[in-house]
């Protein structure tokens, strides 16, 4: 074996690699390696997801690391106190473990602070910042078996560092102290394992170093071994790196020179040039091939996990005795008893099988966890006490085992769910279990997992946030050291997540003349390059791996930002890769928004509400449905679901699941969503209208969603039922469409589903229309017994708003953020039909929103918005007025207030802005425009009377002055300011008089068709989903009500500033119906101002063209001015564009 | 008018069909001492490519040369 490069970092080295492990793998086989070693600094974070690449590609993976270490004992060796690196790549399974623990242990300080000598440690935040990882070279020394230990790069390697720390010149004591350095080495590796690593990166000093290594090799009697120190997969690349290492330092790349590489050199070269690269010293070369044919671990296959619970004997008997247990009680005279009895012993026969019974013993134990955090966090009277813990989601709710041990609360059986996804006899991907928590619950659980199984035996799944259009363009743009306004400019006028036209978008915000220049043309190339590629690990949202013997010997353990928790070093794909059990606790926030409902029903009512035993056919529940009233409900509240509904009419819980599935990108884009729409209005009128199928055998699988593939599961028996697949191969062919870079698989697929059709009996073209309708799906999907989980909970919240609508609300307000709709359009819909509201009052409101009862009936229940929407009142303070006041009673004076509950001037100052103050002094004050301005002005002549500027005396304030009253705007300005929303009169309903010819948005309901309108609002929301073919879409509120806009391709080129950034805007167009849903189709888009209104003007400033280009420029394109009127004041902040919905 | 110092003055260097240095300023080349690359500055409408050599000649001087890619240059080393 010739050259096989050892030193390759990818993504994964976080902002010191360029490319993805993916890249690396099609370049080395490209290039004609047969071997490629990973190593990236201080992680495996990437090493699963190269070893998957690498196999097909027929280039066999090493695994390893570049390690930073460090001799923390002052005086061990001398010129060792800085941290160098080590290359360890991985012999044997030995090896992988004690790599793994010498990485868990190298970051279990990263989150304390103590890792760094002097470093104070840091503690009692909520969330830690990371400190590099280190590892003592002391600890290193006692896990050395099954590693190959190489002596590091030429900038911070063990030996090589000395040299480079000497400029080229090191002197006698350098020589000796690498040397001292070296023996410690060899002793710690032995001689067989360990080298001295030459690199050749065509650097100042590369010759005098190698050779000066080379002589210290020959005195420590190992051999040298080449190596490239590979950052990227191609020269294309190296731009990339340097900007990387630029934005790792925090720095631009005029003043990080330095440090970064120099040139373009340290990408993946062919073994050939490698070898001449290293011409003198061929014995190096060789090495680095034999070297290579002794590391033959594999991490797919040998890294040593086995499911939790495997080799326990008796958790077969275990989970046999559980389910029985529990099973007359579920199905004890059910007419469901017989099929579930039978769907029982099949999937106890799979489960032992496939000796997963301690799999799900460990689960039901991590159930009864739950149930007992519950109880805890929801105290022992709660009316939340008769709620489950969490529920089930996804494909584990089909299964009837899961049912019976509590893993889901939904009746597989009655609900006619498959269960082939979760579990079947040629399993690839071992089963995920989700459940979903409330937020509350969660929190808490999870550190309390870590307690009960020990830190080592779990932690959560880690994920990698990737650069992404906008946040690549802030960071290469500083690295480029381009202007911060025009960066800004650029970032918030880039379309989604991709930025498919992020070229032109750079033109329209910087002007084409800017956009042609050399560094704005380079942002454009960064930006695309870095796409897709990992920016940092973070943790998965919920996800965790569990096992019976040490985990933080199968992949390191690295603690979390978040206290109390901790990440294994792989992502939800390598953990699948690697053959994890995985269990996702996920925190849904409609939970939690339920149990608050509950307990506030149970507060204000008197009424302990049992969700689980409400009627499910509640006509006024599907009433409103049909009638898309429906704001604030979960899953079905999205401007895409409204649209649906009154065309879909749900009548039933089996239709909710089967609408909650549709709004998903797989069946959008396969094509799904009209065929079921429409053979439903068909159904509706003509009860023995027959379906058109595909093919008959089709039939049982499609007709619940009336011939349209709507549920993931239905891909899987579709193939199953078509195409001949045995379950394990339909299951490859759901993976292969659910995983990225996945084209080739799924063309594999293609020719096997339609072949496997043919040989069926299926006609060809039948077969490939059905697989692209299969194809089309790859998007994501529900399987169906996620759907059903949800759609329940769609039901029950949509019950909650329907019956107990102020307690629901208020429990949304309570939870945000949350859903679909900012808190201004929940509270503006809410008063529309009529629930009352109070803005927040220091004498009435908690600190969270709360339903008082002001009389009797459901008429008498009012809203108070909570102390704790005050903007910048810092919890703490909102409680001291709260408890302040429920200890001695109503605050009668601002004075008292000040004084009373102890709290600073700046948070006084919020709340008489925020209008809380103003029940104080009714009769002086309350019923006064002008009431805030006195109440601030009385606040500022009492701060400073005390010490720390506080009042600690009652002492009577002086009066104010005359002061002028707040005009609307003013008081509309302040509430958006102070709480982000506004209670009082609409902003538009202010503006109403000057919109000439514009219709209120409630009289589009009885304006005709295809007639020509005007209608203008708040923005409420604005997408543009990928599924729409550059379609915008808009939610705008005014005073009456929501209407939809739809901003077609050529319209949103025209008008692109106002639709992206105008917090207001008055929209062209016609209107639309169909039905009950009624759109208005734009021809003119554009930012409404308020006439009278001083305005504010945001000009480019132009960069200083010496800077930048070293010469004038030519005279700059005239400056765009974009008018910020006073409106962005009276927005709410929260505005979505994006995917939701 | 400005001057700057250790500017980079031209230089007569011969190379082989590899691109490398045989002779420099009239002395044929004994030996490479040490060759390295100067990437930098893509990111403006200058950037600099430099390969240097540092070269001991046939007449015992020891020279800096760097190629641009066009042209070569004589540096103090």
């Amino acid at each position: 074996m010739g050259y096989v490069e050892l030193h390759c970092h990818s993504g994964f080295s976080f902002l010191d690699g360029a490319s993805s492990p993916h890249d690396l793998a099609a370049a080395a086989a490209a290039q004609g390696h047969e071997a490629l070693a990973i190593t990236d600094h201080d992680g495996v974070w990437g090493a699963m997801e190269f070893a998957s690449a690498c196999q097909p590609l027929g280039v066999r993976p090493i695994v390893g690391t570049e390690l930073t270490v460090g001799a923390p004992v002052p005086g061990t060796v001398p010129g060792t106190r800085r941290p160098f690196h080590l290359t360890l790549l991985v012999e044997s399974a030995v090896g992988w473990r004690n790599l793994c623990l010498l990485l868990t242990e190298a970051h279990a300080h990263t989150r304390d602070g103590s890792a760094n000598e002097g470093g104070a440690p840091r503690t009692g935040t909520a969330r830690r910042d990371a400190l590099p990882s280190l590892l003592p070279l002391s600890s290193l020394e006692q896990r050395t078996e099954g590693l190959v230990c190489l002596s590091g790069c030429a900038r911070d390697g063990a030996l090589a560092g000395i040299f480079e720390r000497a400029r080229g010149l090191p002197s006698g004591a350098d020589s000796a102290a690498a040397a001292a350095l070296g023996e410690r080495l060899v002793r710690a590796f032995g001689r067989d394992n360990f080298r001295v690593e030459l690199q050749r990166p065509l650097w100042r000093h590369d010759m005098a170093r190698n050779r000066w290594l080379a002589g210290l090799a020959e005195r420590l009697g190992v051999p040298c071994v080449a190596t490239g120190n590979v950052h990227a997969h191609d020269l294309s690349r190296a731009a990339l790196q340097d900007a990387l290492v630029a934005i790792r330092l925090g720095g631009s790349l005029d003043e990080t020179g330095a440090l970064r590489r120099g040139n373009s050199r340290s990408v993946l070269r062919p073994p050939a040039e490698m070898a001449l690269r290293f011409a003198d010293y061929p014995a190096a070369v060789a090495e680095s091939g034999r070297l290579a044919e002794r590391l033959r671990f594999n991490l797919l296959s040998d890294h040593g996990y086995r499911y939790p619970g495997a080799e326990d004997e008796d958790a077969d008997r275990e989970l046999a005795e559980l389910c029985a247990a529990r099973f007359e009680g579920r199905y004890a005279g059910t007419p469901e008893r017989r099929e579930a009895k039978r769907r029982l012993e099949d999937e106890l026969r799979v489960i032992r099988k496939l000796r997963l019974s301690g799999f799900f013993t460990l689960h039901a134990d991590l159930l009864e966890l739950a149930r007992e955090v519950a109880r805890e966090v929801r105290g022992p009277d709660s009316a939340r006490g008769v709620l489950p813990p969490g529920r089930g989601r996804g494909s584990s709710v089909s299964s009837v085992v899961c049912y019976l041990t509590g893993l889901s609360h939904v009746d597989p059986v009655r609900a006619g769910l498959f269960l082939g996804r979760f579990l079947n006899e040629e399993l690839t991907d071992v089963p995920d279990i989700d459940l979903d928590f409330p937020r509350d619950v969660r929190e808490r659980l999870i550190p309390r997992i870590h307690e009960r199984y020990g830190p080592e035996r779990s932690a959560l799944v880690c994920a990698f946030p990737t650069f992404r259009v906008k946040g690549a363009v802030r960071e290469f743009g500083k690295a480029l050291g381009l202007p911060p306004t025009e960066i800004e400019r650029v970032a918030r006028s880039v379309d989604g997540w991709a930025g498919e036209n992020f070229e032109s978008d750079v033109e329209v915000a910087v002007g084409g003349k800017r956009a042609d220049s050399t560094r704005w043309k380079a942002l454009v190339r960064l930006v695309r390059e870095a796409w897709g590629l990992p920016r940092h690990a973070s943790q998965h949202s919920g996800g965790m791996v569990l096992a019976t013997r040490p985990l933080n010997e199968l992949c390191p353990i690295v603690p979390a930002a978040m206290e109390g928790r901790q990440i294994v070093m792989w992502d939800k794909d390598s953990c699948a890769d690697a053959g994890f059990l995985k269990i996702d606790l996920l925190g849904l926030g409609m939970l939690s928004a339920v149990e608050r409902c509950v307990d506030e029903v149970a507060r204000t009512r008197n009424e302990r509400l049992d969700l689980s035993r409400i009627r499910l056919d509640d006509p006024e529940v599907y009433d409103a449905i049909r009638n898309a009233e429906t704001t604030g409900v979960f899953q079905i509240e999205s401007r895409a679901q409204m649209q649906m509904l009154p065309r879909s009419l749900p009548e039933s819980l089996d239709d909710l699941t089967v609408q909650v599935a549709l709004v998903r990108p797989g069946p959008i884009q396969g094509g799904a969503v009209h065929p079921y729409l429409d053979r439903k209005a068909r159904l509706r009128e003509d009860p023995d209208y027959a379906i058109p199928y595909e093919h008959p055998a089709l039939e049982p699988i499609l007709s619940d969603t009336l011939g349209a593939i709507v549920f993931q599961d239905q891909v899987i028996q579709v193939a199953m039922a078509l195409a001949g697949f045995s379950a394990g191969e339909a299951e490859g062919l759901r993976r292969a469409m659910s995983r990225k870079r996945s084209d080739e698989a799924m063309a594999a697929y293609a020719v096997r589903f339609v072949e496997g059709a043919v040989a069926n009996g299926v006609p060809r073209e039948t077969a490939a229309r059905v697989f692209e309708q299969i194809r089309g799906f790859s998007g994501f999907g529900f399987p169906k017994s996620h759907a059903a989980a949800f759609g329940l909970l769609a039901y029950q919240s949509t019950w909650l708003r329907v019956h107990r609508g102020p307690e629901f609300l208020c429990a949304l307000l309570n939870e945000q953020p949350m859903g679909f709709y900012p808190p201004d359009a929940l509270v503006h819909e809410a008063q529309r039909r009529g629930i009352e509201l109070k803005k927040p009052d220091v004498n009435q409101s908690g600190v969270d929103c709360r339903v008082e009862r002001v009389c009797e009936g459901d008429e008498g229940l009012v809203v108070q918005i909570g102390l704790g929407y005050v903007n910048g009142l810092r919890k703490d303070d909102a409680t001291a007025v709260t408890e302040e006041r429920e200890r001695s009673g109503r605050y009668s004076s601002l004075a008292e207030l000040a004084s009373r509950a102890g709290i600073r001037d700046g948070a006084l100052g919020r709340l008489a802005w925020a209008g809380a103050c103003e029940s104080i002094e009714p009769d002086s004050e309350g019923a006064r425009r002008e009431a805030r301005r006195i109440a601030l002005w009385r606040l500022g002549v009492a701060s400073g009377a005390g010490p720390r500027g506080q009042l600690s005396l009652p002492l009577p304030l002086p009066d104010a002055p005359e002061l002028r009253e707040l005009d609307d705007w003013e008081v509309a300005v302040a509430d958006y300011a102070s709480t982000g929303m506004t209670l009082g009169t609409h902003p538009v309903a202010l503006l109403r008089e000057e919109l000439d010819g514009v219709a209120p948005n409630a009289d589009l309901a009885v304006l005709p068709d295809r007639r020509p309108v005007e209608i203008a609002g708040v923005v409420v929301a604005r997408q543009r989903p990928g599924t729409a073919k550059g379609i915008v879409f808009m939610l705008l509120e005014d005073e009456t009500g929501v209407a939809n806009v739809i901003v077609p391709p050529p319209v949103y080129t025209e008008c692109r500033l106002a639709v992206r950034t105008a917090a207001y805007v008055r929209v062209k167009g016609r209107l639309e119906r169909r039905g009950k849903v009624i759109n208005v189709l734009a021809n003119s888009v554009s930012p409404l101002s308020v006439p009278g209104q001083p305005q504010a003007e945001v000009r480019t400033i132009e960069p200083d063209p010496v800077h930048e280009t070293g010469r004038p420029l030519e005279p700059a394109e005239p400056a765009r001015v974009a008018a910020a009127g006073a409106l962005a004041a009276v927005a709410p902040a929260a505005q979505s564009f994006g995917g939701r919905g | 008018m400005t001057v700057l110092l250790y500017a980079p003055k031209p230089a007569r260097v011969r190379v082989d069909e590899r691109g490398r240095p045989v002779a420099a300023e009239g002395a044929a080349v004994e030996a490479v001492r040490e060759e390295w690359l100067v990437e930098d500055r893509w990111w403006t409408p200058e950037p600099i490519r430099r390969h240097y050599f540092e070269l001991a000649l046939s007449d015992g001087r020891c020279e800096v040369v760097f190629s641009d890619g066009k042209d070569w240059f004589r540096q103090r080393a």
